[in-house]
């Protein structure tokens, strides 16, 4: 195993651009490759969100700051999802019986630049959003101009510029967990103001939508609090 | 709150029956949409394969506590629909049956029209399709742009619609078209499938996987005479008029489903969480509350519209209260089960999925929104007895 760097703003900076210019799972194997190179990084139930690449090549599993040899948990592979910028797995392992050695600084990275991401692909969301919505005409002008739509776009918009203004500055291990859980639901917050914009054409899957939906779980699967 | 009457509890207690099989079979008709098909025997789908079809058709369905319920009014179909999607809305809407298309043609229909799409339906269960929605216009649907350019003997249909429920299976349905322009030029004609220039593909959604949403191409699909909806009547009672009144009957039952599926969420809670921490205790009967408050807008939203078509502002409140409740209701469920909640409970996964499809069905909440706002500023709200049930004045 290559060993991990602590992420600074570069770093967490190149996270948020991968999400938001490239994707879920391109972003995902930046952030891994960064933090917990190897490994097959699972949230504190076992659950992991992971590119195929990664779930195809790690021998060892990080759980929530413990490293298990994979052959030594049960693995269950729930479902794999197809999106643009490459196929993500949802997987479960069996937390059984656990180390003792907590990587607090891996763990305190994986959770900052978890945020970071999903901010990422939400501002992504949003920006999609606009296309579309300039794209579509109602009357004698287009769907973005119309003042409900303006206002839900703002509604997006104020969230991330909540998160954005929480992270600034803020280093690995600076925010207590419960912040970071804070920001993730206001980022599913503003996906599901975002999301509804997208019409029916963001119900479908291997799209948008269903991007916004794997940022959820995400979420559900590695952060602890309600988000 | 108004009670409901004898014969409709036992309506619901019989809908919550039959839903048990609904119930157990939602899991995998998410993951096979195509099951459905092995289950047309089940009482549940042979109801909803008849249901809005009037008695003088014909239709006799299986009598409940001695009533025979047709499902021609929009409150029984309100109380049908929250039973079964509380069951599983999948099963619900994977059902065959007249439903969309059976309230156009109970509205518009001529006697012949009524005689044939009912007869064909009470022959067997048919799956049929209403096709408003185009790729460019969805909101905007006053502003569809399908074609039915006349030719001797009928008229031919060209264009595209998309996201239609159960397209792809149908074998009869009503697509909405413009032989002129402006809300006189659109009229609904029946179309039977196959039919030559008739193409429906299913398209993959994330949730409500059991409507089989379908892209519609029509290219130079013929449609004899006798299939214009409504060709007894003025060009401005068969138009942009039709597809408003027909949405304001259905709308109930759209706010209904979700509001089931809010409920499925609320019972997951207390059938998979035997011990409540105080705190958790009261969330939960926060969101019990809800759905009691969400389910009397419903009803009476219902009540409005059977007893005047034209209120249909009324259900724009619900559907709106009733798909945001839905959203909340689901996630707030998975906030019961800790970390990775959606990974663990399946049937939670599959509630937020579902829940999210509410928002669109039959338009999105700011349409709703604005459709509301246009009832009150046009005076039709009657502030002293908003739902005109008679309050003494
Ligand atoms: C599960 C499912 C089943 C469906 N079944 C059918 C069916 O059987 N038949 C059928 O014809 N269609 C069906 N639809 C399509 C549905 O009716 C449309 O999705 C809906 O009308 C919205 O249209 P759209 O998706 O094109 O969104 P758009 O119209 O593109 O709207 C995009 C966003 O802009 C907002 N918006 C649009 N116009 C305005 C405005 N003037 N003011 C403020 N906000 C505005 C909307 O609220 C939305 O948030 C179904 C959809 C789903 C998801």
């Amino acid at each position: 195993m290559t060993t991990s760097v602590r992420l600074g703003a570069d770093e967490l900076s190149r996270c948020h651009r991968a999400a938001r210019d490239e994707g879920l799972a391109p972003a995902l194997t930046v952030l891994r490759s960064l933090v917990l190179p190897g490994l097959l990084p699972c949230g504190p139930g076992g659950h992991a969100v992971v590119p195929q690449e990664v779930a195809a090549g790690a021998h060892q599993v990080w759980l929530d700051g413990v490293t298990v040899d994979r052959s030594a948990t049960d693995e269950s592979t729930l479902d794999s999802i197809d999106l643009p910028g490459g196929t993500v797995v949802l997987l479960r392992h069996g937390i059984g019986e656990r180390g003792t050695d907590v990587h607090a600084e891996q763990r305190a990275s994986w959770a900052l630049g978890l945020v970071w991401l999903r901010l990422g692909l939400s501002e992504a969301l949003r920006e999609t959003c606009m296309r579309y919505l300039n794209g579509r005409r109602t009357g004698s002008t287009t769907l973005l101009q119309q003042q409900m739509v303006k206002s839900t776009v703002a509604d997006g918009l104020i969230e991330h510029l909540e998160v954005r203004a929480v992270l600034t500055g803020a280093d690995a291990g600076g925010l207590p967990e419960v912040i970071l859980s804070h920001l993730h639901a206001r980022i599913t917050a503003a996906d599901r103001w975002l999301v509804n914009l997208l019409g029916a054409s963001g119900y479908l899957t291997g799209g948008p939508g269903q991007v916004a939906h794997l940022s959820e779980l995400l979420a559900e699967a590695y952060v602890r609090a309600d988000s | 709150m108004t009670a409901l009457e004898g014969r409709l509890v036992s309506l619901r207690d019989q809908m919550r029956e039959w839903g048990a099989d609904f119930r157990r079979l939602g899991l995998a008709l998410d993951r096979d949409p195509e099951l459905v098909r092995e289950h047309f025997d089940l009482p549940a789908v042979r109801y909803l394969s008849t249901m809005g079809i009037p008695p003088e058709y014909g239709n006799v369905p299986i009598p409940i506590a001695g009533n025979r319920f047709y499902g021609t009014l929009a409150l029984e179909r309100a109380i049908i629909m929250e039973e079964l999607a509380c069951a599983d809305v999948g099963m619900l809407v994977a059902s065959p049956g007249p439903l969309l298309a059976g309230v156009l043609v109970d509205l518009l229909a001529d006697e012949a029209q009524k005689e044939w799409f009912y007869g064909r339906m009470l022959d067997a269960p048919l799956w049929t399709f209403f096709a408003l929605t185009e790729p460019d216009r969805g909101s905007d649907a006053g502003a569809l742009t399908t074609t039915l350019t006349p030719v001797p003997g009928g008229a031919v249909l060209s264009g595209e619609k998309r996201y239609v429920g159960n397209a792809c299976r149908a074998q009869l349905g009503v697509v909405f078209a413009r032989v002129g322009s402006g809300p006189l030029g659109i009229n609904a004609v029946l179309v039977e499938t196959p039919a030559e220039g008739f193409k429906a593909e299913a398209l993959e959604t994330i949730g409500l996987k059991g409507a089989r949403i379908s892209a519609i191409t029509l290219d130079g699909v013929h449609v004899p005479a006798e299939r214009f909806v409504g060709r007894h009547l003025s060009p401005s009672r068969r138009g942009m008029w039709a597809f408003v009144q027909t949405f304001n009957l259905l709308r109930p039952g759209v706010a209904a489903i979700a509001l089931g599926i809010a409920r499925a969420a609320y019972e997951y809670v207390t059938e998979n969480r035997t011990s409540l921490r105080r705190d958790e205790q009261d969330r939960l009967d926060l969101l019990g509350r809800r759905i009691e408050g969400a389910r009397s807008l419903v009803h009476l939203a219902a009540r409005a519209v059977d007893a005047r078509t034209s209120d249909g502002y009324l259900a724009s409140a619900a559907k709106t209260r009733a798909s945001q409740l839905a959203m909340d209701a689901a996630r707030e469920a998975c906030g019961f089960f800790g970390v990775g909640a959606r990974f663990d409970h399946p049937m939670l996964d599959k509630l937020v999925r579902d829940a999210r499809g509410l928002e669109f069905i039959e338009g999105t909440s700011n349409m709703q929104k604005l459709n509301l706002f246009q009832g009150l500023f046009t005076g039709k709200l009657d502030r002293d007895d908003p739902f005109r049930v008679g309050v003494p004045g």
